[in-house]
């Protein structure tokens, strides 16, 4: 009779850790199929790398402490982009991002590969470029839609990381992607 | 693929931004380990405050037999309850965010700079009207507090002089903290303006 007590708290402890490893394990998975979605946001809402990785590691912490409220009712992509966002949003009201002018963004993205199609391929970095910079520039409401966009996501999906309907989603994306082809007309 | 190539052609750009470091799993864990024992000893010491206070409050109250110190414990442990119930009060509705979705993120954001900055206000008028009514309690009952001065004038002195000091610079981390929290508000409340003029 006087082991009960003890036996409860030990399988207790038992299930909690067993619950910890899940989760772990449920992250580690997150991360690896959404780590790269994860980065190129923090990318469009802070233009320094040195923070761009923090911000990166800020979202995958928040990430993980909403895991255990994680329910199902929506797709895991949703849930994490929801949560990207809301960091994101939280990172601009602290600081506002510099512009990061085009130098900048070809010294950080991968050297150039000096074979012979050497003309196309930095055509198209630069074309790479001038799409990062616009999207940074971007106003926070238009960055997420585009972003989001950008990403793969349905119209429902975006409604749901947003919470608006899918009828107010087509038309903020006609107006998000007015601005971001006159934001790369300017950068051009 | 959709049927949109100007679509296509951005995804397959925007794909090649940011790439992930290696390393980037080793450091979120290292963090996540960091933060958990900040959690806890967070917590740990809030506890600990509050409990020591009222330790103190309920030993003073029975070991003193000075009226001035039994005053004190119970001023101390009502301005803990005041203290407790206005902070409860005023978080009411910005524990979490009615639905999931950045919207609801934004309102949730928006509620609680506001009430923070209630929280504020409400804590200077607090320590105003507990000045207030420390100075009218030692008024009340001068004879008493004259002899525990006159005892003492030394400590008493020395204890006024770095209350005046602590009240002056806690004003100015008052005021310093309301400039921030009306500035955040300003950008929430930029923000969730910029968020609906596009449901227009």
């Amino acid at each position: 009779m006087s082991t009960q007590p003890t036996d409860s708290f030990a399988s207790q402890v038992t299930l909690v850790k067993e619950i910890r490893r899940e989760l772990e394990q449920q992250f580690e998975r997150i991360l690896g199929e959404h780590g790269a979605a994860i980065s190129r946001l923090a990318y469009s809402y802070e233009a320094v790398t040195g923070i761009q990785e923090e911000l990166a590691q800020e979202i995958a912490l928040a990430v993980w402490r909403a895991l255990p409220h994680f329910r199902g009712e929506c797709s895991e992509r949703t849930f994490v982009f929801r949560i990207a966002h809301n960091r994101g949003l939280t990172h601009v009201r602290r600081r506002r991002p510099p512009q990061q002018s085009l130098d900048d963004l070809e010294e950080t993205d991968e050297p150039v590969d000096p074979r012979p199609h050497l003309d196309e391929q930095v055509a198209q970095m630069n074309q790479r470029a001038q799409l990062a910079s616009a999207v940074q520039s971007l106003p926070v409401a238009h960055k997420q839609m585009i972003v989001l966009m950008l990403e793969g996501l349905s119209h429902a999906e975006i409604g749901e990381v947003l919470g608006i309907t899918e009828n107010n989603v087509a038309v903020r994306l006609t107006r998000a992607r007015k601005a971001l082809k006159e934001t790369m007309g300017v950068t051009l | 693929m959709t049927n949109d190539r100007e679509l296509d052609v951005w995804r397959e750009q925007w794909s090649g931004v940011a790439r992930l470091s290696p390393e980037f799993l080793g450091q979120v864990q290292e963090r996540i380990k960091v933060q958990d024992r900040r959690f806890w000893l967070g917590n740990l010491l809030a506890v600990a405050g509050v409990v020591g206070m009222l330790i103190l409050a309920v030993y003073q109250f029975s070991h003193q037999a000075s009226r001035i110190e039994k005053g004190r414990a119970i001023g101390l442990c009502v301005l803990v309850f005041v203290a407790v119930t206005c902070r409860l009060w005023f978080t009411r509705g910005t524990w979490r965010a009615e639905t999931q979705s950045i919207c609801a993120f934004v309102e949730l954001w928006h509620r609680r700079v506001l009430s923070q900055i209630r929280r504020l206000q409400i804590s200077i008028y607090l320590a105003i009207g507990w000045l207030v009514f420390c100075a009218a309690l030692a008024a009340a009952n001068w004879a008493t507090v004259r002899l525990e001065l006159m005892a003492h004038p030394t400590a008493y002195l020395a204890i006024m002089l770095v209350m005046v000091l602590m009240l002056r610079a806690i004003w100015f981390w008052a005021m310093w903290l309301r400039r921030r929290k009306v500035a955040e508000l300003n950008e929430v409340t930029r923000l969730l303006e910029e968020m609906e003029t596009m449901n227009d």
